[in-house]
């Protein structure tokens, strides 16, 4: 099929859309709503025009004879009208957010060059004394919820673009009221309460949903002498952390970088990994049931509790690779180096936004209570002991990263190459690929010469689950990781536009 | 007044709308017995094909070519919706129409439903219509105890299911994806498209919906043949239409007019004017979403015409006097389109939300330079960038009133 883009003719594919014929032809049109996977057609930014008339170029199918436009006074007019109440619709508090200069609202207003905002942020606290008299009753309610151990939840900064709703894979969120009211939230405005996969935070837009963490005491602790920092480098963060700061373009380069934010150490989270493995390879042989579950993902940990609890008992008890390390480097590591743990703050930098939830949490809901620890003590757990040291202090995603990098005023320039330090070094290179891309199960199968499954995103564990209940499959060992592709894609990496 | 045609209304107040005896006396369900006995689905179509009807739910497209395209489709799960959301301020004529004649409507959704092949047909009721709720579950009831509804209706292979469904009084609900939503228990907001309904329509199956009004008509061209309706009214769109008048009128009331009809006979003939001592200053047509009609432009004949700068709409006509204040109507109107935008797009959610702030400023006499930017950008994005019609609608009466009314609005001295 052929249709003219800017007066030229281009070949287009059946089916496809607007943007993305114009995409694969290099011509970029803003997008706000739109990502990749659903295409709700609600911020009304991707405006071009069809014979002269206004459509939405992500959700309009080409078709034979269309002659697009990608710029011109009216599109320009759309897109600058739209922003400014998009604005609107939300509290500029630029200076202080999580998302400043990462935020794509900023940067849409910027591109466009929005210069004159016509309206009164319908979200904000108003300090005009005469604005605030004229609009009191204009304020729309702004729902916050700081009521879980990973997610930071904030209307006041949503522009109610949908991607949340469209990404959560457990349909945890919602469009609740209508007209100028919408609220995106949970429904009845409950705490979140999910398997935190993250997913959601890492497709915002803007400031609303963000990751959960005092990252001014983290600073605060990098500056204190007494401290000795420790970084844990999760291998799935190398596919994504250029995106979050272009600057750190190897693995050396951004051990380099921590070591300047004031990391002491800096260690590869493959050592843990291969501990991980180890024990849970110890506890598959020793097991004599079936379809046990590796627990190395703790949002398919939190996914089991809250959807199948039938398959508690299933999970074999080991926890995830940051902790163990975590724990490691507090016992035997700082026995070793003759370091007080007490001094020790173990930060991982991580892929994965369900790792903030404190290991071993009894339910769910616990978690969600708040950011305390808790453990079960079950008998047998290698997590028994809670000796009151936290042994991870910290779980920060590439985001989180970001922003303290940012925060720091870190001078790439000055910045040259560095190698993990040495004490807990990797033993088979292979085993962060085999983590990150879910293929732990098959390492231990062919070890330990026992059948196993794989399942990655929500509904291939669905169907997994389905079946084991059914009593359909047996096997030994099911791998599952709930984010699409395994870690690489986890909710903590950086958002690759 | 030129000799009455009467197709809607012709038994009101005559029968006891409860009765289906009554209304089986006066000639009510011969249109089905007929389609049932000596026609096919296809001839039936051809008749209302014939006809010229078109949809009195708003956009007036030709009903026969609706039915057709739901007809054609191969599937064998298809349904027909009776809409009767009717959340339109000052609109009651659908209602109406279940007061006064619920079984003309009735036989009208039968036929449709079995000209496209429908398993189930759907009543989609305003909520906050309880009393017509409960006339309509009892007609069902009675049409289904002479078998005119249910299994093998009146001894064919025909079978056909009615369910009332009770929305939730929302006006994007009328819109008929948000409709189809609502049924199946989605979010009541437009849905994209294409695809249209009529191929992928309730879960997901080809679906016709028509407005109640639009439904009562079929048992008249049933009986009486295409040929004779296309007779009635104007050219581009025959038939009657029910004209709701409310505002600075004498008689205001539901009234059953030829389509054609000028909207000055509408005014002084059938709701008998202006009241005393009130001088007419314009007339809004077509409901919350209608334009703003002055006096010079009284003249004009109300019928389903696309290229037509005055929609017909929904049939309903405001009638303004000069006592009115504009700014009161200008917040009336932001105020309903504040609250009943679904919220789903930007430029509806959030232009209709500033332009209620300023219709509260213009009221208080507080505007601004900037103010008055702002109207303009925000008229010209919810006519041009909207995800559905509600944005235009939202837009339409606001526009008219700002551009023939800048003096009185903006309380300038000349
Ligand atoms: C915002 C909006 C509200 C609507 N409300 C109604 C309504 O209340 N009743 C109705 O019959 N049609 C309503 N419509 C029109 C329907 O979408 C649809 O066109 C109609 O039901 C088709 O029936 P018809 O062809 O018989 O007119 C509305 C449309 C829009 C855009
Ligand atoms: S963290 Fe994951 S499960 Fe929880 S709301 Fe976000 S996308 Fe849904
Ligand atoms: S929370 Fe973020 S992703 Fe969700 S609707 Fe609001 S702005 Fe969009
Ligand atoms: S124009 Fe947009 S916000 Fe308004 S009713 Fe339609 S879809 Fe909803
Ligand atoms: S990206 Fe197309 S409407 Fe939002």
């Amino acid at each position: 099929m052929n249709i003219k883009i800017n007066k030229k003719e281009y070949a287009a594919k059946d089916g496809e859309t607007i943007f993305v014929a114009c995409l694969r032809n290099g011509i970029k049109i803003p997008t706000l709503c739109g990502t990749k996977n659903s295409h709700e057609g609600v911020c009304r930014i991707c405006v071009v025009e069809n014979n002269g008339r206004l459509i939405t170029s992500c959700n309009t199918k080409i078709s034979e004879g269309m002659e697009i436009v990608t710029e011109s006074e009216n599109i320009s007019k759309a897109r600058r009208i739209n922003l400014e109440l998009l604005w609107a619709d939300h509290a500029g508090k630029c200076v202080t957010c999580k998302k400043n200069q990462k935020c794509e609202l900023q940067n849409l207003a910027t591109e466009q060059k929005i210069e004159n905002f016509h309206f009164i942020p319908r979200k904000e606290e108003l300090t005009d004394r005469e604005n605030l008299d004229l609009l009191k009753d204009n304020r729309t309610r702004v729902v916050v919820d700081e009521g879980n151990a990973c997610i930071s939840r904030t209307t006041e900064l949503c522009v109610e673009c949908r991607r949340c709703i469209n990404v959560c894979p457990t349909k945890e969120l919602s469009f609740n009221h209508r007209a100028g009211d919408v609220v995106v939230g949970t429904p009845y405005e409950k705490p979140l309460d999910c398997i935190f996969c993250g997913q959601c935070v890492k497709d915002c837009p803007t400031g609303a949903l963000t990751d959960k963490n005092d990252l001014l005491e983290i600073i605060g602790q990098l500056n204190d002498l007494k401290k000795m920092a420790v970084a844990l480098i999760d291998p799935a963060i190398m596919d994504s952390v250029a995106f979050e700061q272009e600057e750190i373009t190897s693995q050396r380069k951004l051990i380099a970088t921590l070591q300047s934010l004031g990391f002491e150490k800096v260690f590869d989270l493959g050592f843990g990994m291969e501990l991980a493995l180890e024990k849970m390879t110890q506890v598959v042989k020793n097991s004599t049931k079936n379809n046990l579950m590796l627990s190395h993902c703790p949002s398919f940990n939190l996914f089991i509790e809250k959807y199948y609890p039938q398959f508690r008992k299933n999970i074999i008890d080991v926890t995830h690779p940051d902790e163990l390390m975590a724990e490691f480097i507090k016992t035997e590591y700082a026995k070793k180096e003759k370091i007080n743990p007490e001094d020790l703050m173990v930060v991982s930098i991580s892929s994965c936004v369900a790792k903030k939830t404190p290991v071993k949490s009894s339910s769910p809901s616990e978690i969600s209570k708040g950011g305390e620890a808790y453990f079960t003590g079950q008998a047998g757990s290698p997590m028994a002991k809670f000796d009151g040291v936290k042994n991870l202090d910290y779980v920060i995603t590439v985001r989180e990263l970001g922003w303290i990098i940012r925060q720091q005023k870190i001078k790439f320039e000055d910045i040259g190459n560095a190698d993990f330090n040495s004490g807990l070094a990797v033993k088979n290179e292979k085993i962060k690929d085999i983590i990150k891309a879910g293929k732990t199960a098959e390492m231990i199968a062919e070890k330990l010469k026992v059948k196993y499954i794989v399942a990655d995103g929500v509904p291939q564990i669905k169907n997994i689950l389905r079946d084991l209940d059914k009593g359909r499959v047996e096997t030994k060992i099911i791998e599952a990781m709930v984010c699409d592709g395994g870690c690489v894609n986890g909710g903590g990496q950086a958002r690759q536009i | 007044m030129e000799k009455e045609i009467k197709i809607i209304t012709k038994n009101w107040g005559q029968i006891n709308p409860n009765q289906i005896a009554d209304y089986i006396a006066v000639g009510g369900y011969i249109s089905l017995e007929k389609f049932i006995k000596e026609m096919t689905p296809a001839l039936a179509l051809e008749e209302i094909k014939l006809s010229g009807l078109c949809g009195r739910g708003g956009a007036g497209f030709p009903t026969g070519m609706k039915l057709e395209s739901v007809q054609k489709e191969k599937s064998k799960e298809k349904y027909f919706i009776c809409n009767l959301d009717e959340s339109e301020p000052g609109t009651y004529k659908d209602r109406s129409i279940v007061d006064c004649d619920p079984h003309m409507l009735l036989e009208g959704i039968i036929i449709e439903a079995l000209i496209v092949g429908a398993c189930k047909a759907f009543i989609y009721v305003n909520g906050n219509y309880q009393k017509q709720i409960a006339i309509l579950e009892r007609v069902v009831g009675q049409a289904q105890e002479k078998n005119f509804l249910g299994e093998k209706i009146l001894g064919s292979k025909y079978n056909l299911e009615i369910e009332i469904f009770v929305g939730a009084g929302a006006y994007i609900c009328g819109e008929e994806t948000a409709l189809i939503n609502s049924i199946e228990g989605n979010r009541g907001e437009p849905k994209l498209r294409p695809p249209f309904p009529t191929q992928v329509g309730l879960f997901g199956k080809p679906t016709a919906v028509n407005n109640a009004e639009t439904i009562a008509n079929i048992p008249w061209i049933i009986a009486r043949g295409g040929k004779k309706y296309a007779t009635i009214g104007s050219k581009k769109s025959p038939g009657t239409k029910l004209f709701i008048i409310n505002g600075s009128v004498k008689n205001p009331a539901v009234f059953e007019a030829p389509l054609g009809t000028k909207l000055s006979t509408l005014i002084d003939e059938y709701a008998g004017g202006v009241q005393k001592g009130k001088e007419f200053w314009f007339a809004q047509v077509g409901g919350s979403s209608g334009r703003l009609v002055l006096k010079k432009d009284l003249n004009m004949k109300l019928e389903y015409d696309r290229e037509a700068k005055v929609s017909l709409g929904s049939g309903a006509i405001l009638v303004i006097d000069k006592t009115v204040d504009i700014h009161e109507l200008l917040l009336s109107w932001m105020s309903f389109f504040r609250r009943e935008s679904c919220g789903k797009c930007v430029p509806c959610r959030e232009g209709t939300f500033r332009l209620w702030e300023i219709a509260k400023r213009l009221q208080d006499g507080e505007i601004s330079e900037r103010d008055v930017i702002a109207i303009k950008d925000i008229l010209w994005t919810l006519n041009n960038t909207t995800f559905c019609p509600l944005g235009k609608f939202a837009a339409t009466a606001f526009g008219d009133a700002i551009n023939n009314f800048q003096k009185e609005i903006y309380r300038l001295s000349k």
